[in-house]
C-alpha cells in the first residue's frame, strides 16, 4: 500500500489549480489571420517605441475601428450591441492586439470588465443604453476601486453613497484610477451601509457619469512619465436610482467577479513583449549566452500562452477561472519583470544611445514595477492561491 | 473546450480527441488503482540496493502499460501520448522505480516500424553527441562505442540505440546480454535509479530502423524528454500535495505553519511552478508523435516542456524542503525520493540549458517578426 504521505492523494486532487490546454478551432485561426491582416495595415509605420507603450496608449479612432470590425464586446448578446462569438474567438483577437502592440488603452477596461459587469448586474434598461456604445468603441470606462487608504484591502473603501429620494449622493475620492481622464463612465465601489459583522457587507457598485457635476479628475504622472492614472473626487455627486449596479450591499462579490475578469486575460503576460522582440533582433546568433537566456524566455512565453489560453477555455466552459487566473497573472508579471533584467544582463552598458532597444528597455524597466501591483498585487494573488490550497 | 477542431495546415488536433478521452480515462483509472496500491517503499528500496523489482514489473506489464503505445498486433492499444499521460505523470507522482516510460517509447518506435515488441523492459540510448557508431556491412551491422548514464540498462534485455553518425532518427535494436560484446557498468543518479555505462564492442544489431518520425530530428531524445517532462510535473504535484499536508499538520508557535503568510506564499509559488510544468508537459504529450498521429509542433512543444519543467524542478524542490524543515532532510522521510528525482530528471535527455540554447537560436534566427507567429503556431520556421 501507498505510504502515509500520499495516502488519500491522487494526481489532480488540487483540481482548481489545473489549466487544461485547449486548441483554438479553425474558425479562431481564420479570425486570427483576419486580425493580423487588419493590424498590418492599421499599424503600418507605427514605431516600435510606441508599440512598447501600447498598454497605456489610448487611440479612440483605433478603438472605433475595432468596434466597426466587431472586435469589441465580441461575446455579448446582440441586444447589447455584442456579436455572440465564443470566448476563444475573443481570446484570439485580444492576444493578437497585444502581441502587435496596438494602442488599446481607450476601450480595454470597458470591453474586459465594465461591459460584462453591466450586462450581468445592471438594470436591463441601463445596460441597453450604455453597453452598445462600448461595443462600438465609443464609450470608455475606468475602474473605481482603489482609494488613498484602500489598496489591497478593498473592503476598507471610504467613498460612500447615501440614499436620497429617487437616487444616491456620492462623496469621497478614488485613487490610481487608470484612464479616468478619458473615460465616460466609472464603475465605483462605495459604502452604502456601515460595516456589519462582515467587513465585506454594506458595499455597492454604481455607474458614475464622469461629466456629472461634482466629479473632478486630477492627473498623476507615473515614473515612466506617462499620464495614465488619476485621482478622482466626488462631491455630492447625484446618482439616479438606476445607477445602482446589482443589488445594494452586494458590491464586494460583484467586484470580486470583476477582478477575476481583470486578471484572466493575456495582457498579464503580453504587456512588455516588445522588449523581448527587440532583444531577439539585437542578439547575435553566435552568442551562446544570448541563445540560452532568450531561449528560456521563449519557453516561458510559450507556456504562459498555453496557460492563458487554458483560462479562456475555462471561461468558455463556464468554469470559475479565479484560481488559475491568479497563478497566470503572478507568473506573467514575473516573466515580464524579468525582461529588463535579461536586457541588462545581455546588453547592459552596451545599448547604443537612441537605439530602439535602448528606448524600449528604458521604458519597460521603468514600467515593470507596476506589473505586480495593478489588478491585484503579487501578495494578494499568492494569498488567493494559498486559499485555493486550503491554507486559509 | 472539448472536441478541438483541426487548425489550418495541421493533420490532426494537437490535443486528444473524443476517442482518446475514453481511452485516457480508462488508463487514468487503472493507473490510480495500480500505482497507488503497488508502488511502495519496499520496491523503491530494492531498486536502491541494485535489485530488480520483478513482481512490480509483472503487475505493470500485465496491466498493459508498457506496450500501450504499440499497435494492437504487437500487444498495444495504440495509445497516443495524451492517452498515456496518466502513466507518464504517475511515474513522477508515485516515483515508480521502473523503466516504464523508456519501454513504452521503445515499444512504440519498434511497433511503428512493424517490428514485434520484445518481452521485458527496453533501455534507450539517446542522441547524445559522439556516442555510438555503426560498423560492418548492412546485413551484419555491429555497434561500437559507449553510452553513459543509460537508464536501467543493467536490468534490460534490449536497448534501442540512436546511431549518431547515420543521420537523424537512425535506430538500432541491440540485445544487451551479449557476452564480451556489450559491457554494462553500474551507476546511479541522485535518487538511486540505475544510470549505467554501456560499452559496445562489435555488438550484433538485431534490427535497424530509419527515420521513423519526421516531426522529430532526435526522436529518442525528444520522446524521452517529453516523458521526463510529464514525470517532473507528476513529482512536483506530489511535492505540492506533501508540502500542503505537512504545512496544515505541523504546529509551531501554537498554530499550523501553513497559517503563516511566509509559508503560504512559498507554497503558492510551488503551486505556480507545478501548474506551469503540468501545462507545458501536457501540451508536449498532446503533440508528440505516436501511432495515433503527429502534430507539426512536436519539436517546439517538447523543447518548451523539458526546459520549463526542468526550471520548475529547480525552483520547486527547495520550497518543499524549506517547508518540511529538518524532518524532510532525513533519509527516513520520503521527501528526498521526489526531490532527488527532480534534480536528476532536470538533467536527463537535455537539461534546461540544452533546450534553451536550441529554442533561443531558433528565435534569434527568426527575429522579432517571427516570434509571435512561432508562439501561436508552436513552431519556428513558418510565418
Amino acid at each position: 500500500m501507498t505510504e502515509g504521505w500520499l495516502a488519500g492523494h491522487v494526481p489532480g486532487a488540487l483540481k482548481g489549480l489545473h489549466v487544461d490546454p485547449c486548441v483554438p478551432d479553425a474558425a479562431c485561426e481564420n479570425l486570427r489571420a483576419e486580425v493580423r491582416e487588419f493590424l498590418a495595415d492599421a499599424l503600418s509605420g507605427y514605431p516600435a517605441a510606441a508599440r512598447a507603450r501600447h498598454w497605456s496608449a489610448a487611440d479612440p479612432a483605433f478603438s472605433r475601428r475595432l468596434g466597426e470590425r466587431g472586435w469589441i464586446g465580441m461575446t455579448w448578446p446582440r441586444r447589447f450591441g455584442g456579436h455572440e462569438r465564443s470566448q476563444l474567438e475573443r481570446y484570439v483577437v485580444i492576444e493578437e492586439l497585444l502581441a502587435a502592440g496596438a494602442p488599446v488603452a481607450a476601450h480595454w477596461t470597458a470591453d474586459r470588465q465594465s461591459g460584462p459587469l453591466l450586462i450581468r448586474y445592471a438594470r436591463e434598461t441601463l445596460a441597453a443604453r450604455i453597453v452598445p456604445g462600448i461595443a462600438r468603441g465609443e464609450t470608455f470606462f475606468c475602474i473605481g476601486l482603489s482609494e488613498s487608504d484602500t489598496g489591497s484591502d478593498l473592503a476598507s473603501v471610504r467613498t460612500r453613497a447615501t440614499k436620497t429620494d429617487g437616487g444616491w449622493l456620492l462623496d469621497g475620492a478614488k485613487l490610481w484610477t487608470t484612464g479616468a481622464h478619458r473615460a465616460h463612465y466609472m464603475i465605483a465601489l462605495a459604502r452604502t451601509a456601515p460595516r456589519g459583522e462582515s467587513r465585506h457587507a454594506g458595499l455597492s457598485q454604481f455607474l458614475v457619469d464622469m461629466k456629472a457635476p461634482g466629479v473632478t479628475v486630477r492627473p498623476i504622472r507615473n515614473q515612466a512619465d506617462e499620464h495614465d492614472f488619476n485621482e478622482v473626487g466626488f462631491e455630492r455627486v447625484e446618482l439616479p436610482d438606476e445607477c445602482l449596479v446589482g443589488a445594494e450591499g452586494e458590491g464586494w462579490a460583484q467586484a470580486a467577479t470583476e477582478l477575476a475578469f481583470e486578471r484572466s486575460g493575456p495582457e498579464r503576460y503580453l504587456s512588455g513583449m516588445r522588449l523581448m522582440l527587440e532583444m531577439l533582433d539585437a542578439a547575435s546568433i553566435g552568442d551562446a549566452r544570448a541563445r540560452v537566456a532568450l531561449g528560456r524566455l521563449v519557453a516561458h512565453y510559450a507556456t504562459l500562452r498555453q496557460m492563458s489560453l487554458g483560462v479562456a477555455g475555462l471561461l468558455a466552459r463556464g468554469d470559475d477561472p479565479g484560481l488559475a487566473a491568479a497563478i497566470v497573472k503572478d507568473l506573467g508579471a514575473t516573466l515580464e519583470q524579468s525582461l529588463p533584467e535579461v536586457a541588462h544582463e545581455l546588453f547592459g552598458g552596451a545599448m547604443p544611445a537612441g537605439s530602439t532597444l535602448a528606448e524600449v528597455a528604458d521604458y519597460v524597466t521603468r514600467a515593470a514595477p507596476s506589473f505586480s501591483l495593478r489588478g491585484g498585487t503579487r501578495e494578494i494573488l499568492r494569498g488567493i492561491v494559498a486559499r485555493g490550497l486550503g491554507l486559509r | 473546450m472539448t472536441a478541438a477542431a483541426v487548425p489550418p495546415g495541421e493533420s490532426r488536433p494537437a490535443q486528444h480527441d473524443a476517442r482518446d478521452d475514453s481511452l485516457r480515462a480508462a488508463i487514468e483509472r487503472s493507473v490510480q488503482r495500480i500505482f497507488a496500491e503497488q508502488v511502495d517503499a519496499a520496491a523503491r528500496a530494492a531498486v536502491e540496493r541494485g535489485e530488480w523489482p520483478q513482481r512490480l514489473w509483472r503487475v505493470i506489464a500485465d496491466a498493459g502499460f508498457a506496450a500501450a503505445p504499440a499497435r494492437a498486433a504487437h500487444g498495444g492499444v495504440e495509445a497516443s501520448w495524451a492517452d498515456a499521460w496518466p502513466i507518464l505523470h504517475g511515474i513522477g507522482f508515485w516515483q515508480l522505480p521502473l523503466p516504464l516510460a523508456e519501454t513504452m517509447i521503445g515499444a512504440m518506435l519498434l511497433s511503428m516500424a512493424g517490428a514485434a515488441v520484445p518481452e521485458g523492459p527496453i533501455a534507450l540510448v539517446d542522441e547524445a553527441p559522439g556516442s555510438v557508431r555503426l560498423d560492418g556491412v548492412p546485413a551484419a551491422a555491429v555497434l561500437n562505442g559507449q553510452a553513459s548514464r543509460v537508464p536501467w540498462a543493467r536490468h534490460c534485455d534490449w536497448a534501442l540505440v540512436s546511431i549518431g553518425d547515420a543521420g537523424p532518427g537512425s535506430l538500432a535494436l541491440v540485445e544487451l546480454k551479449q557476452d564480451g560484446r556489450v559491457r554494462v557498468v553500474a551507476g546511479a543518479n541522485l535518487a538511486g535509479e540505475p544510470r549505467d555505462e554501456v560499452v559496445f564492442h562489435d555488438a550484433r544489431c538485431a534490427l535497424r530502423i530509419e527515420y521513423p518520425l519526421p516531426a522529430l530530428d532526435a526522436p529518442v531524445r525528444q520522446l524521452a524528454a517529453m516523458a521526463r517532462s510529464a514525470a517532473i510535473a507528476g513529482a512536483l504535484e506530489s511535492l505540492l500535495a506533501q508540502s500542503v499536508r505537512y504545512a496544515r499538520e505541523r504546529v509551531q508557535f501554537g498554530r499550523p505553519i501553513g497559517s503563516f503568510q511566509a509559508i503560504q506564499h512559498a507554497l503558492a509559488l510551488l503551486a505556480g511552478e507545478t501548474v506551469a510544468a503540468r501545462t507545458a508537459a501536457l501540451v508536449a504529450a498532446g503533440s508528440a508523435p505516436s501511432i495515433a498521429g503527429a502534430a507539426p509542433g512536436a519539436a517546439f512543444d517538447i523543447a518548451v516542456a523539458k526546459l520549463r519543467c526542468s526550471e520548475a524542478a529547480s525552483r520547486g524542490a527547495p520550497i518543499a524542503h524549506q517547508v518540511h524543515g529538518a524532518i524532510g532532510f532525513t533519509r527516513e522521510h520520503p521527501l528526498h525520493r521526489a526531490t532527488c528525482r527532480l534534480w536528476s530528471w532536470r538533467d536527463e535527455y537535455g537539461s534546461d540549458a540544452h533546450w534553451a540554447e536550441r529554442l533561443g537560436g531558433e528565435a534569434i534566427r527568426e527575429g522579432s517578426g517571427g516570434f509571435w507567429p512561432a508562439v501561436t503556431r508552436r513552431r519556428f520556421g513558418e510565418r
